[in-house]
């Protein structure tokens, strides 16, 4: 199939399911009221709630959904075929992905502003809360261990690469200065530090450059120092670390902020060049299989494809984001379909870039296999946005570069918000009794050695499965509380809660899998010690994982069985 | 004819406002609600140490409290709200970009 009839397929989807279905379901069954005042407008306090244009909050919340995720999850996805991975982007989106989306935030304006935290005590049960936590810390640490992986291990072994990032954060701090202490104009210091940063990515390229970060990582065949983790892994981990422990502990403004600003010029640019590389190509997949095989590296394609694939068809990470985030700065209750949904059939077409990156750049599966293949999506990502990019004239060598330090460079910016934000769940969950919790450096200490295990442990495609696990169960949870909110207004619920029970059995099955296969392998007598507690961390995660999400179906189902005054009290 | 070309530039217009409140949204907003975000704090912080008897944390002496109440009054209730507002992690969740 040629790339331009999957691109119009994309775009076919998008207007019927967000002009035809989402807008039905929006006019019909939710029914918002431009004139009722939302909690943005209500509470405003310019700390939490505080109101904004939908132009902007569209742009705001695309930006906080679309990250790695919508790029990795299609590239790995397509070894079980592309017409699975292209089926579940544009239905999971269709029917699941802009509900949840869009579910959450009007839940979380009509809810004045709740989180899903304070929802779930309050529609499901009091312990709801409780496991929800539980979910989000385990999300976080696999989200670490699968970015750091993808990054440490794939991306910054190339010696053309970490020069570049290198260079992104020095242009990221400089940007601080210049905005912060300088008062330079925004324009001007864009130019000047996203400039800079393109030459920083060309010095990386020279063989001067590569050469010094070739001798750091080992050269091309990097001496094995333990298990299969070679010098190069160590080096490229960490430096990976050494960011994320800057970005945790430095100010925001200084370091986080403007790097985070830099890298979308980098990344934006990047995807740009590649849309218009892939337009005046318009290449075919050759001999890319519409169908592989059902089982495959990941596991049998019903459940693991639906965890495979969470961003740019449903992640449930997006439903704190629109209630925690977005729908307490929504200036009307109508802009809720165009910021929920329409940022999440936005992040479809990102997934949908992506996917053709894998399919049609190298023209067949041979290639994507030679590319690195599911093993390494990232590195597959980047070889075929240079070869896009080739088509407006980049050199091959800089667009792989380019293509490195744009993947790289965005899982980094994540990572020190995550490492943040466990720095501040640990002090605030064990604080009380470990005082030295609260130290941000001991916080951050903590939560990168749990990275680095996870990183230097655990094989990349597991650690993938398993964060999509947690991702895609968070997100049958949101539209279970969805579907909860729905009929509590006495407004008709099928559309949430088909997804939802949906979501909740394919995960639990994955889950299962996961646990099933992890365990089994211990008992294989060629096991190595690495393997042994890889096996038992994945193994041990996914049970409890499973028993949480048990108890919060028996709740939610309690929950939806109850008349309404006999629910959970208000949080005091 | 002039009200034809009227109001396409009167569209382009608002396509191109449009446009830029897009990249606005995507770019510098954060920075602005970050520094919003701070300057709330300290007024928070400031209403408290000032009108902290309000909930119950006697501070200051009314007299001095007493000429800062024409001011405060307008935010009260949103203060007494945003200070009493029940908070756990996932208030925070907002604030971590791009995750996915």
């Amino acid at each position: 199939m040629n790339s331009i009839i999957v691109l119009i397929i994309g775009a076919l989807a998008v207007v019927v399911g967000y002009g035809v279905y989402a807008r039905y379901i929006n006019r019909s069954i939710v029914q918002p009221d431009p004139s009722k005042a939302t909690p943005a407008k209500m509470y405003m306090d310019g700390v939490d709630f505080s109101p904004a244009s939908r132009n902007v909050l569209f742009g705001y919340q695309f930006k906080s959904i679309a990250a790695l995720g919508p790029i990795t999850g299609p590239i790995i996805a397509v070894q079980w075929g592309w017409l699975p991975a292209l089926v579940w982007v544009i239905l999971g989106t269709f029917f699941i992905g802009w509900v949840q989306d869009y579910g959450a935030m009007i839940m979380g304006v009509r809810r004045e502003g709740d989180t899903m935290g304070a929802l779930s005590y309050k529609l499901i049960s009091p312990r709801a809360r409780n496991i929800l936590m539980i979910f989000i810390y385990f999300y976080l640490l696999l989200i670490m261990g699968a970015f750091g992986n993808a990054v440490g291990k794939v991306l910054m072994t190339n010696p053309k690469v970490p020069f570049g990032m290198i260079a992104v954060v020095l242009m990221g701090i400089l940007a601080g200065q210049m905005t912060y202490k300088w008062k330079t104009d925004i324009i001007l210091t864009t130019i000047v530090t996203v400039v800079l940063t393109f030459v920083g990515i060309w010095v990386s390229t020279l063989p001067f450059m590569s050469n010094i970060f070739s001798a750091l990582l080992g050269g091309p065949d990097s001496p094995t120092l333990w298990g299969n983790i070679t010098q190069a892994h160590v080096v490229g981990t960490l430096l990976v670390i050494a960011f994320c422990y800057l970005g945790s502990v430095l100010p925001i403004w200084s370091y986080a902020q403007p790097i985070n600003y830099i890298s979308f010029w980098i990344v934006s640019l990047g995807v740009l060049g590649g849309i218009v590389g892939l337009l005046i190509w318009r290449p075919g997949m050759g001999d890319f299989p519409v169908f592989t095989q059902f089982t495959t590296a990941s596991g049998p394609l019903w459940p693991m494809l639906f965890i495979t694939i969470a961003c740019g068809a449903i992640s449930g990470w997006h439903s704190l984001v629109s209630s925690s985030g977005t729908a307490r700065q929504l200036e009307k209750e109508t802009d809720a379909l165009p910021v929920g949904g329409g940022a999440m059939f936005m992040e479809m077409a990102f997934a949908v870039i992506a996917f053709l990156t894998a399919t049609v750049a190298f023209g067949g599966l041979q290639g994507y296999q030679d590319a690195g293949g599911a093993g390494a999506a990232l590195g597959v990502f980047s070889k075929g946005l240079a070869n896009f990019l080739g088509y407006i004239g980049v050199p091959n060598e800089f667009g792989v570069a380019y293509g490195s330090v744009f993947l790289t460079i965005m899982a980094l910016t994540i990572m020190q918000l995550v490492v943040r934000f466990m720095r501040v769940a640990s002090a605030e969950l064990v604080g009380n009794a470990v005082p030295a919790m609260k130290n941000i450096h001991v916080g951050t200490i903590v939560a990168l050695i749990l990275t680095l295990i996870f990183v230097w442990i655990i094989p990349w495609l597991t650690i993938w499965s398993a964060f999509g696990a947690a991702n895609q169960l968070m997100a049958g949870l949101a539209l279970l509380l969805i579907s909860l909110w729905l009929k509590e207004e006495g407004r008709k619920n099928s559309w949430a809660v088909i997804p939802s029970a949906f979501m909740i059995v394919t995960t639990l099955a994955a889950l299962i899998y996961l646990a099933y296969t992890n365990f089994a392998k211990l008992a294989t007598p060629e096991i190595t010690t690495q393997g042994t507690i890889a096996s038992v961390l994945v193994g041990a995660i996914a049970v409890v994982l499973i028993l949480a999400a048990a108890l919060l179906i028996v709740d939610g189902i309690k929950a939806l069985l109850k008349p309404r005054e006999e629910r959970a009290p208000e949080a005091v | 004819m002039a009200s034809t070309q009227e109001r396409i530039r009167s569209k382009l217009r608002r396509a191109a406002h449009a446009a830029g409140e897009f990249l606005y949204g995507m770019t510098t907003y954060d920075w602005v609600r970050d520094m919003q975000r701070e300057r709330g704090e300290i007024e928070r912080l400031f209403v408290l140490v000032t009108f902290g008897d309000i909930i119950g944390i006697p501070i200051l002496p009314p007299y001095y409290t007493l000429r800062l109440l024409p001011y405060v009054v307008p935010v009260i209730n949103r203060w007494k709200r945003s200070l009493l507002r029940e908070r756990d992690l996932t208030d925070l969740a907002g604030l971590i970009e791009g995750i996915t």
